[in-house]
């Protein structure tokens, strides 16, 4: 007899999806989370007027060199004085760099951890994505087409509320769209001049994870049309947004099959020889440092990437030397995320006597036509472009000019400039890793996490062309101004979409786990954070998370039932 | 015959009325100008610039003025809470800067003096040659310190807590 049916470790993105899904199959279920428990009521900040932000909203400097040392400088756009209890200590929370690399590990410890500050973007991969490690030899095959995720996407957005167009492209699959926020008046034109331009790329309106148009189901969790108040940093107390805590962890609370317990640091996986399962998890409880077991006929690891993979790696035993399910040596390697660093911008002309009026959560997307549309280029797979088209604004006071007319010239739209950004698949590459520290600790006595990681030329040449690229489309639209800063590479981990440290596979002894996100060595352990990933593919993962997932889990429920496990 | 100080301080109170370094970010309480020495960061001639520089730049106008909103005692607490010593020390001398930059009796000069002097030097500061890099920053934090106020933000740059809706072109009329 078992404590629980099914044990989901992490509370985020994906793992309130496996809580889900798993508690509406009738299973009970536990989910432990390291971090503390999040009370919207209490704890989101959305509904504070920046009259009541101290000090501008900015965390004081001093606290921010002994805290957040990291953080902020990673995601400094995010990381305010009213925001801060949603982002680690960096000194609490430790870990390595080797020498001459740099990642950025980002991260927040609470319910629902990054799904309260993801940037919501939501897009699901193509056929060309599962298929690109095959055709160039990068990586691994995915054991998955895209033809076995489609329903599970369908399935995702119908709960989550994706707002976005049905583009009929097939490398960016339309799925099961709430009505998109409209591009602006310079957007379509932009969109028009550069698709006249360059008739293999596209500008559709950004697909993100905003209610609508309300459906009864979202209705019944106390979920609502997004207000477009631009407040999401803070969290959502009209739930509009998808986070594990608006929609999914309140989804499996209901089935009154779920519990969650906080402060709860998995320590390691048991595993049992003698039948080849694992048998629970052991927890050390972060406020009181006593130690925990509990038991389970399965579990899913949804700890993050890169935690998922160190509980693997700290769940040594005779069975399992180097860390568990790792009999492929694959835990850990192939850590990718996306780069960015070329971005331009410039003003475009005609809409002066017009203006904008809401504070929408997402611009404009200009998917992938590298390498599918366009294959003339130097380097592998390719990028998507995020950006906006809207007038400038003028609230720092960065222009010239005193009195009265300064003052009111705050209140008048600037000129209307397009800026577009670059998100670009890094290759997978065994030898970008996480490892755990040989000797030093937590002050749970967990290992520190020693980084890796490093971008390849094709990385490199990638954003070289995409800056090239965004001139090009800007100059095309008759942009005026147009800066584009050099290319500058944003650090590993820096886009917050670590990735691959445990992959899919079709060979046991490349991959960590099957085309079902469990553990080819394991029957009863499941991966399905983004830790899976076989490759990066360039659209935000987010959504790929939650469609495998709850594929997973249903999976995991059929096996359970049949009495497979 | 009045100390510097006294001036200054009545020239203050006289131009808006304004309470000096109360609560950050609250609405100006009108308080005695004997208050100023509350200041836990300007000295009683850096807290004079700095009002007479946010009431030029930011004056009241149909809505509240910079320092109706008390933008000095916003600034005054910023850094004495926010700023590192590195930043609270790069602030002094852009205020010694800006101080030789305009003249030593700025604050001093009734407004038909100070604002051709002040548009000059402004000018100047955003001419693109890299000139007056500490009025650039004491200028942008005066501004964003109006529009963090509650009437900055709701009376002169009429924000809304909720639109509650995306209008993606809206005609100006």
């Amino acid at each position: 007899m078992t404590d629980f049916d099914a044990i989901v470790v992490g509370s985020g993105m994906s793992g309130g999806w496996s809580a889900k899904e798993l508690a509406e199959r009738g299973l009970k279920v536990l989910v432990l989370e390291r971090g503390s428990e999040i009370v919207p009521e209490r704890d989101f900040t959305d509904q504070v007027p920046p009259w009541k932000q101290p000090n501008l909203d900015r965390i004081a400097q001093d606290e921010v060199s002994k805290h957040y040392y990291k953080q902020y400088p990673g995601v400094s756009y995010a990381v305010k004085e009213t925001t801060k209890h949603l982002w680690v200590k960096d000194d609490e929370h430790p870990y390595e760099e080797a020498e001459g690399t740099r990642y950025d590990w980002l991260r927040g410890y609470h319910t629902g951890g990054r799904s309260i500050m993801w940037a919501r973007q939501s897009y699901r991969l193509g056929p060309q994505d599962f298929e690109a490690n095959k055709l160039d030899g990068h990586g691994v095959d995915w054991p998955v087409r895209y033809e076995d995720i489609s329903k599970w996407y369908d399935h995702v957005e119908t709960f989550a509320g994706i707002s976005g167009s049905r583009d009929g492209l097939s490398q960016l699959p339309d799925g099961q769209f709430q009505p998109a926020f409209d591009l602006t008046c310079a957007e379509k034109e932009f969109k028009a001049r550069v698709e006249t331009r360059f008739p293999g790329r596209n500008v559709i309106p950004a697909r993100v994870a905003h209610i609508t148009k309300a459906t009864e189901e979202q209705k019944s969790l106390g979920r609502t049309n997004c207000q477009v108040r631009n407040r999401c940093q803070h969290g959502c107390t009209f739930k509009a947004y998808f986070s594990s805590n608006n929609a999914t962890l309140p989804a499996a609370m209901r089935t009154d099959n779920c519990t969650v317990i906080h402060n709860a640091i998995v320590k390691s996986v048991e595993y049992d020889p003698e039948t080849k399962r694992v048998t629970g998890v052991n927890v050390v409880d972060s406020k009181t440092n006593e130690t925990f077991f509990y038991s389970s006929k399965i579990i899913f690891l949804n700890a993050s990437a890169i935690a998922t993979a160190m509980i693997l790696m700290q769940s040594k035993s005779e069975a399992f030397p180097n860390g568990l399910a790792n009999s492929s040596d694959q835990v850990g390697r192939n850590l990718m995320d996306h780069v960015s660093g070329a971005n331009a911008r410039g003003l475009i002309s005609g809409f002066e006597n017009k203006t904008i009026f809401g504070r929408r959560p997402g611009g404009i997307y200009i998917p992938r036509y590298a390498n599918i549309t366009e294959n003339d280029k130097p380097y592998l797979r390719g990028f998507g472009f995020q950006g906006t088209a809207v007038p400038v604004g003028n609230g720092r006071g960065q222009t010239a000019g005193i009195g009265k007319d300064f003052k009111e010239s705050h209140g008048t739209p600037g000129p209307w400039q397009v800026g577009i950004s670059a998100f670009g698949e890094q290759l997978p590459n065994p030898n970008n890793r996480v490892t755990l520290h040989p000797s030093k600790t937590d002050k749970w006595g967990n290992p520190i996490a020693v980084f890796n990681v490093k971008f390849s030329d094709n990385e490199h040449t990638m954003l070289q062309e995409a800056r090239k690229d965004a001139i090009a489309m800007l100059e095309a639209a008759g942009c005026t101004n147009v800066n584009a800063a050099p290319v500058d590479l944003t650090a590993p981990g820096n886009r917050i979409h670590e990735m691959g440290s445990a992959r899919m596979g079709r060979d046991p002894a490349t991959s960590v786990l099957n085309g079902c996100n469990q553990a080819h060595d394991i029957p009863n352990l499941f991966v399905t954070d983004g830790a899976f990933m076989t490759s990066a593919a360039c659209q935000n993962p987010s959504l790929s998370y939650m469609a495998f997932s709850a594929r997973a889990a249903n999976y995991a429920a059929d096996l359970l039932a049949a009495g497979d496990l | 015959m009045k100390t510097r100080r006294e001036v200054l301080q009545g020239m203050i109170v006289s131009i808006g009325g304004a309470s000096m370094l109360t609560a950050y970010g609250g609405i100006a309480a009108v308080v005695p100008s004997d208050q100023l020495q509350d200041s836990r960061f300007y000295s009683a001639d850096e807290l004079a610039l700095v009002s007479r520089l946010a009431d030029l730049i930011i004056p009241r106008t149909d809505t509240p003025g910079a320092l109706d909103v008390n933008v000095p005692g916003f600034l005054d607490s910023l850094m004495a809470d926010w700023a590192s010593a590195d930043t609270q020390k790069t602030h002094h001398e852009y205020l010694t800067q800006i101080t030789s930059g305009l003249s030593s009796s700025f604050v001093t000069l009734p407004d038909g003096a100070a604002i051709p002097l002040l548009e000059k030097f402004d000018t100047a500061a955003y001419s693109g040659r890299g000139e007056h890099s500490g009025y650039r920053a004491l200028k942008g934090l005066i501004t964003q310190a109006y529009f963090a106020s509650e009437d900055g933000a709701l009376q002169e740059q009429e924000w809304v807590a909720i639109p509650g809706r995306w209008d993606p072109c809206v005609e100006i009329t």
